[in-house]
């Protein structure tokens, strides 16, 4: 995929291959491919706090910590992120996959 | 990674330790299908025709119709070896009846056959014409591969989460802890009830529920709901913060030294907790491997009854041991089967008899219950990137089924199989929800 005039490569499972490339550019490009035109302001949220968690401990957060850490309620983030916050927000920070069944 | 180094020590050949590692891991694939075709398993290893009437009855192979998705020839990758090996013209006469030697490059071309186009889901097997188990051939190709050390990453990666961390995902005790407590609170809210709480290592209760760490690291609704729905029940149960998952990548790896560990996990910890029965939450695979294989890999029955949630649903709606409206899910809803929980795992009733009293307008899928094909996401799928391309590019047919109903929900009792199709509906544009039965129980509570 082309951003901004740099190359992006995916897995084959659509999460980027070089995690250190990813900007807002390429996640609003990733957001588009999940179905969201626009990220709004609690999609950004939750994006930059997945982004700032798995830099300190290369993990994806639990749902938990994005929820109680960012007032969003269980219940709305799926509809923030039809795909969930694993296939879905991870992937539009710029995540490797989480391991196993997600 | 000790335990997994032990299982491969295990497996190798006397007098092997100073060959090269390709070699070594040629010698353990050929003595694991040795210990694999005796008996009764030599004859399937040699009963297949090639007649190709299973070619249809794959997913793989009717997304994507090459011969290299053809059932029989994927067996053939794991036959043709046995020929060179086990049979008289095989070892005399290799090129004349297809046997082939098995190379450490041979290997990895199995690997291809067995983790990335094949997702164990059994339908070639229980429609071959004359009764040949191919799912237990590729089966032992994971077997052999395992053992040779050629698991892919991702699945390997997950199986030493599994051991190591005690769970799948790698959730840390503190953040289970935290999470059944979160999601107390929110139950509490909306349930309208201050008394309510998610117990855990409880000792002397009924019930020691086991569920998939998805349901803790991503996807807690089902939890949250299975707790509301027993909660209503006025159940007796608890969770473990030490043995919680369900899951088994061991099974899917074709790795039973660990698979094996993981089940002695579970029931060593219902012991400890002292509870009367073991049920398990929507997963296909671990009820397949906990309820059908654990016994078999234990060599003994357990100490409690096993059970699927669906079953512990099915008795409380049919007991009228929790009251349920069926308006209050009344869009269309399809239910999609678990290969492993119903065609391999035979349950198919409860959660269609569940269903029919919990929603309004409940349509069924052509073909279903055993009949039914695979998401796609099977086997382990789901944690192997490399094969992501071919995972989607089967489950058209999947996403043709669930079109066809025009359905609003489908409803899953697997959590695997759930992340498959929510990724379905989106690539697919299906516009469908993904939910497991428990939270449209949840939500038909009076």
């Amino acid at each position: 995929m082309e951003v901004d005039g740099k190359s992006i490569e995916f897995d084959k499972d659509g999460f980027m291959v070089d995690p250190g490339l990813w900007d807002e550019a390429v996640a609003a490009a990733v957001a588009v491919d999940e179905g969201i035109d626009e990220l709004s302001e609690t999609h950004w949220k939750i994006v930059k706090f997945i982004r700032e968690y798995w830099k300190e401990h290369d993990l994806a957060p639990p749902v938990r910590l994005i929820c109680k850490d960012l007032g969003v309620g269980v219940r709305d983030i799926y509809k923030l992120f039809t795909s969930g916050p694993a296939r879905g927000a991870c992937r539009v920070a710029g995540l490797p996959k989480p391991d196993g069944c997600v | 990674m000790t335990k997994r180094n032990d299982t491969h020590e295990s497996t190798e050949v006397p007098g092997d330790e100073g060959n090269p590692a390709p070699e070594r891991g040629v010698n353990a694939a050929l003595a694991e299908l040795a210990a694999s075709v005796r008996g009764f398993g030599a004859f399937q290893m040699n009963a297949c025709v090639r007649c190709g009437l299973c070619a249809d009855t794959c997913h793989i192979y009717r997304a994507e119709p090459d011969v290299a998705n053809l059932p029989a020839m994927k067996a053939s990758s794991i036959t043709s070896v046995f020929r060179r090996y086990h049979t008289f013209l095989g070892k005399r006469l290799p090129g004349l009846v297809g046997a082939r030697e098995l190379t450490a490059e041979r290997i990895d071309e199995i690997r291809d056959v067995v983790y990335g186009r094949c997702t164990s889901c059994g339908r070639c097997a229980s429609n071959c014409a004359l009764g040949v188990d191919l799912r237990h051939i590729l089966q032992v190709g994971r077997r052999m591969c395992a053992v040779a050390g050629r698991i892919p990453e991702g699945l390997q990666r997950t199986v030493d989460n599994q051991l190591e961390t005690g769970n799948q995902m790698a959730i840390p005790q503190e953040e289970f802890l935290s999470t059944t407590e979160w999601l107390s609170d929110d139950l509490k809210l909306e349930m309208g009830d201050d008394t309510l709480r998610i117990p855990v290592d409880e000792k002397g209760k009924r019930i020691l529920y086991v569920i998939n760490p998805r349901e803790v690291k991503f996807f807690p609704l089902s939890l949250m709901a299975a707790a509301g729905v027993f909660h209503a029940a006025g159940e007796s149960w608890t969770l473990s913060s030490k043995v919680f998952d369900v899951t088994n990548y061991g099974f899917f790896a074709g790795d039973e030294a660990s698979a094996r560990e993981l089940v002695r996990r579970v029931a060593e910890e219902a012991g400890a907790l002292g509870v009367e029965q073991i049920i398990l939450s929507e997963c296909g695979h671990g009820y397949r491997s906990f309820r059908w294989e654990g016994p078999r890999w234990l060599g003994r029955e357990y100490a409690v009854p096993v059970s699927s949630v669906v079953e512990l649903l099915d008795e409380y709606i049919e007991c009228g041991r929790v009251q349920v409206d069926r308006e209050k899910n009344a869009e269309r809803v399809t239910l999609h089967d678990p290969c492993n929980l119903v065609r391999l795992g035979g349950l198919s009733e409860p959660q269609r008899r569940v269903l029919r009293k919990v929603t309004l307008d409940f349509v069924e899928m052509t073909p279903n219950r055993e009949n039914n094909f695979c998401c796609g996401g099977g086997g382990g799928m789901l944690s192997m990137s490399e094969y992501g391309d071919r995972r989607v590019a089967s489950g058209k047919v999947k996403a043709d089924q669930i079109r066809a109903t025009g359905a609003k929900i489908v409803a899953t009792p697997c959590h695997n199989c759930a992340d498959q199709l929510i990724e379905l509906s989106k690539r697919y544009h299906l516009g469908v929800e993904i939910q497991a039965v428990v939270e449209l129980v949840y939500n038909a509570l009076c």
